[in-house]
């Protein structure tokens, strides 16, 4: 299991962000729906190893976070797309990702063919030295997503990877994801559920901090029938979930 | 593969994208701008002694480097705070304080860089006007220092807190640090303490400082002590960054300490960086309490005796530079005046000054032979210039034959050196002590102060030259009205009268002049 989570929690003073997630995933796409506020984000951030989990037991990679030196291993293994990308408006694309590649501490020879590699993954090639600060909001999440991939993650954290693409982007970085997930974790947090269905194998669903739902996309637009909200059957099942999780 | 062709160091090639991408170069034409108007022009205007010139680091380039260096270095500290990359560097392997080092020292290397292509710059046009000894390099190193420094304190800055209005607030408390430390140099005195000298900034120097004593390299060993503490510690702050941010944001002792133990680079990183603050807060304060010893030097400087090698003190043997002594026109030698080497620019200027002036009194009772540049000062007090000898030479320094600093490389470089050698002669005033030369040395230069008569005589004799001494001194306050009125009209009557008459009547009347006994209404 790539990333194994015992009754993790994380609050922040009497907030309760994460509270008692568990979850063992392997190699695949997974996706974590949930409203806004539900800890998707959070969780992302402690799998990320930028956030310690509160209480609990986190394992990534088959290895401790809270261990300097194991963290220091995951963290060349991992890949990670913010829900809000900062970047520097004087690098160019490739000098963007290639230096994340250099902070991922890849070795230098392979850096060049690896920063190539994953900004043509994205489409990016005719832009690849075209400064950030010139591109739209779309080419720049697609910049982010090459940061992410750069170093052929083992576990791949994605916040929102989708927001700001176009329909044809959107279908191509499902397809991405899906080639990824074959040998990697990918983790998808996201409140577009057609990205969900299109792209993930298993989805978990947050509400409150918790894990309300987990299953498979038709197991989840399964749990809609008869529910009369939503336009699309798997939103339907996600509002039908949520609406069940409501106290 | 060859050498050339083989990748980069990680670390290497991050810093390559740091320098590639550094806001420094884009403010570089403005920085030489201002570095032109300010530290060269300044530079300039002084006589092409090393020393002199060597003095616009601390006190001008400095200044100007300041405000940009740690403007810029806020600037790319603030960077992932103010561009909200935090998260995502975070989460990369390469330790936090690497990557930070790294960013720092993409600008650090191109402001030193740019600093010492300044320093450069000044050096080759200094060199090509000097006529004696070499570029001094402790001043070099302290602005070198100064320079780094300021960046860390910037780039600190920028790292803990981020925003849009560091950098700009940054460079304004730079310039008032500087202007700080201009004026604790401004008020240096034993009374008033010695910690002035850790300012880089300060007064200019003798002007003949390092060409008849070597300039200790006490007070420059202190300066960069201090700012290299203080770039230490701020590098180890770095190291802590994380939980000293985390402890801005949330505040609180306890909060604080566990911040500081948990968070960030392993904890043998952040035990390193402790240990490098705690070096560099020793090194600081030893810099400050050696600050709290300095003298004032035989030479006119100021030494750190626990610092200080006696070989400092040792006089530098003076190469002189002549002007010939041989038998003029008429049957006595001609007016020698030697100058050192290092002022050889103004030998001429200086002999074609004085030599119509002695002219007009030799071979009256203690009129000078010739004429020498001595050192500015002796014994730590400054030294006035004055005739001595058998037989008799006008012994002059550079620093107080000059009147006001301004004007000894200016239009009344001449003038003064014809007052100074007159005053001398008629007050019959050997070289003497003119207070400690740590104060102000530039202002202690004032004509000396002549009697009614002896000022109408000077007067008259350099009324040939086309100009007047202006009547100064502690006596002028009491010749107001008729009593400057009778002394200019002296000085007219006496001017009109041939040469050979007024040399004449200064035979007779010369001891009577000196001591005083001689009216202005007694001159012809």
């Amino acid at each position: 299991m790539n990333v194994n989570l015992s009754d993790v929690r994380r609050s922040f003073g009497k907030n309760k962000a994460v509270d008692g997630v568990s979850l063992e995933l392997g190699t695949g796409v997974f996706g974590v729906l949930g409203p806004n506020g539900a800890g998707k984000t959070s969780l992302l951030r402690m799998l990320a190893t930028v956030l310690p989990p509160s209480s609990g037991e986190m394992s990534l990679l088959g290895r401790d976070p809270g261990a300097s030196a194991a963290r220091r291993d995951i963290r060349r293994r991992l890949g990670y797309l913010p829900q809000n990308l900062g970047y520097y408006g004087s690098f160019t694309v490739v000098e963007f990702v290639e230096y994340f590649a250099l902070l991922k501490e890849m070795p230098s020879p392979a850096v060049p063919k690896a920063v190539a590699a994953a900004v043509e993954r994205v489409d990016l090639g005719p832009k690849a030295k075209a400064k950030l600060r010139t591109l739209s909001g779309g080419m720049l999440r697609r910049v982010g997503i090459a940061q992410a991939i750069v170093n052929n993650p083992d576990l791949l954290l994605l916040d929102e990877p989708t927001a700001g693409l176009d329909p044809e982007q959107r279908v191509q970085f499902r397809s991405l994801m899906r080639t990824l997930g074959q040998g990697a974790t990918v983790i998808v947090s996201t409140h577009l559920v057609e990205d969900v269905g299109a792209a993930c194998s298993e989805v978990a669903l947050m509400a409150d901090g918790k894990v309300v739902f987990r299953g498979t996309p038709d197991e989840l637009t399964a749990r809609g029938q008869g529910h009369s909200v939503g336009d699309a059957p798997l939103e339907r099942g996600y509002s039908a979930v949520l609406a069940e999780a409501r106290p | 593969m060859s050498a050339l062709s083989m990748p980069l160091p990680g670390a290497a090639q991050v810093l390559r994208l740091e320098l590639k991408r550094n806001a420094v170069p884009m403010l570089l034409p403005l920085l030489a701008v201002v570095f032109w108007f300010d530290t060269l022009s300044t530079a300039d205007a002084f006589p092409p002694v090393w020393t002199l010139r060597a003095s616009v680091i601390g006190n001008h380039m400095l200044f100007d480097f300041g405000a940009f260096a740690g403007g810029l270095a806020a600037w790319a500290g603030s960077r992932e705070g103010r561009r909200k990359t935090l998260d995502l560097v975070a989460t990369t392997s390469r330790a936090a304080w690497a990557r930070l080092s790294i960013a720092l020292a993409g600008t650090l290397c191109w402001l030193l860089l740019a600093f010492l292509a300044g320093v450069a710059l000044l050096y080759v046009k200094t060199a090509l006007e000097a006529t004696w000894g070499g570029p001094p390099l402790w001043p070099v190193f302290v602005g070198a220092a100064g320079v780094t420094v300021v960046t860390a304190i910037g780039f600190t800055a920028g790292v803990l807190l981020p925003g849009r209005f560091t950098a700009p607030l940054v460079a304004i408390g730079t310039l008032l640090l500087d202007q700080a430390g201009l004026h604790a140099a401004l008020v240096l005195s034993p009374a008033q303490g010695t910690y002035a000298v850790l300012s880089p900034a300060g007064l200019p120097p003798m002007l003949d400082a390092g060409v008849y004593y070597r300039v200790p390299p006490d007070v420059s060993i202190v300066r960069v002590m201090l700012m290299g503490g203080i770039a230490l510690a701020l590098f180890g702050v770095l190291g802590l960054a994380a939980g000293i941010r985390h402890l801005i944001r949330v505040g609180g002792l306890r909060v604080a300490l566990r911040a500081l133990a948990g968070r960030g680079d392993d904890v043998r990183l952040r035990m390193t960086a402790a240990v490098l603050i705690g070096c560099g807060i020793a090194a600081s304060g030893t810099a400050i309490a050696l600050a709290g010893t300095a003298q004032p030097d035989a030479a006119g400087g100021w030494m750190i005796p626990a610092l200080h090698s006696a070989a400092s003190d040792r006089p530098i043997p003076v190469d002189w530079d002549c002007t010939s002594a041989a038998a003029g026109a008429g049957v006595r030698p001609a007016f020698q005046v030697c100058v050192s080497q290092a002022f050889s620019f103004y030998l001429h200027p200086v002999a074609s000054a004085l030599t119509p002036v002695a002219a007009e009194i030799a071979g009256l009772p203690g009129a000078p032979a010739g004429a020498r540049e001595i050192a500015s000062v002796a014994g730590g007090q400054a030294v006035m210039s004055g005739i001595t000898g058998t037989p008799p030479v006008f012994d002059f320094t550079a620093d107080h034959v000059g009147g006001v600093f301004g004007d000894f490389y200016g239009v009344g470089m001449g003038q003064a050196f014809q007052q100074g050698m007159l005053d001398a002669f008629l007050a019959r005033s050997p070289p003497h002590a003119g207070g400690p030369a740590y104060v102000l040395p530039q202002f202690l230069n004032v004509p000396t102060p002549l009697g009614a008569a002896q000022q109408a005589v000077e007067n008259a004799l350099l009324a040939p030259f086309g100009w007047q001494p202006a009547i100064a001194g502690p006596a002028a306050q009491q010749w107001q009205g008729p009593a400057l009125a009778g002394i200019l009209a002296a000085a007219r009557r006496f001017g009109a009268l041939p040469a050979s008459a007024r040399h004449a009547w200064l035979a007779a009347h010369l001891s009577a002049l000196r001591a005083g006994t001689v009216t202005p209404a007694q001159i012809p």
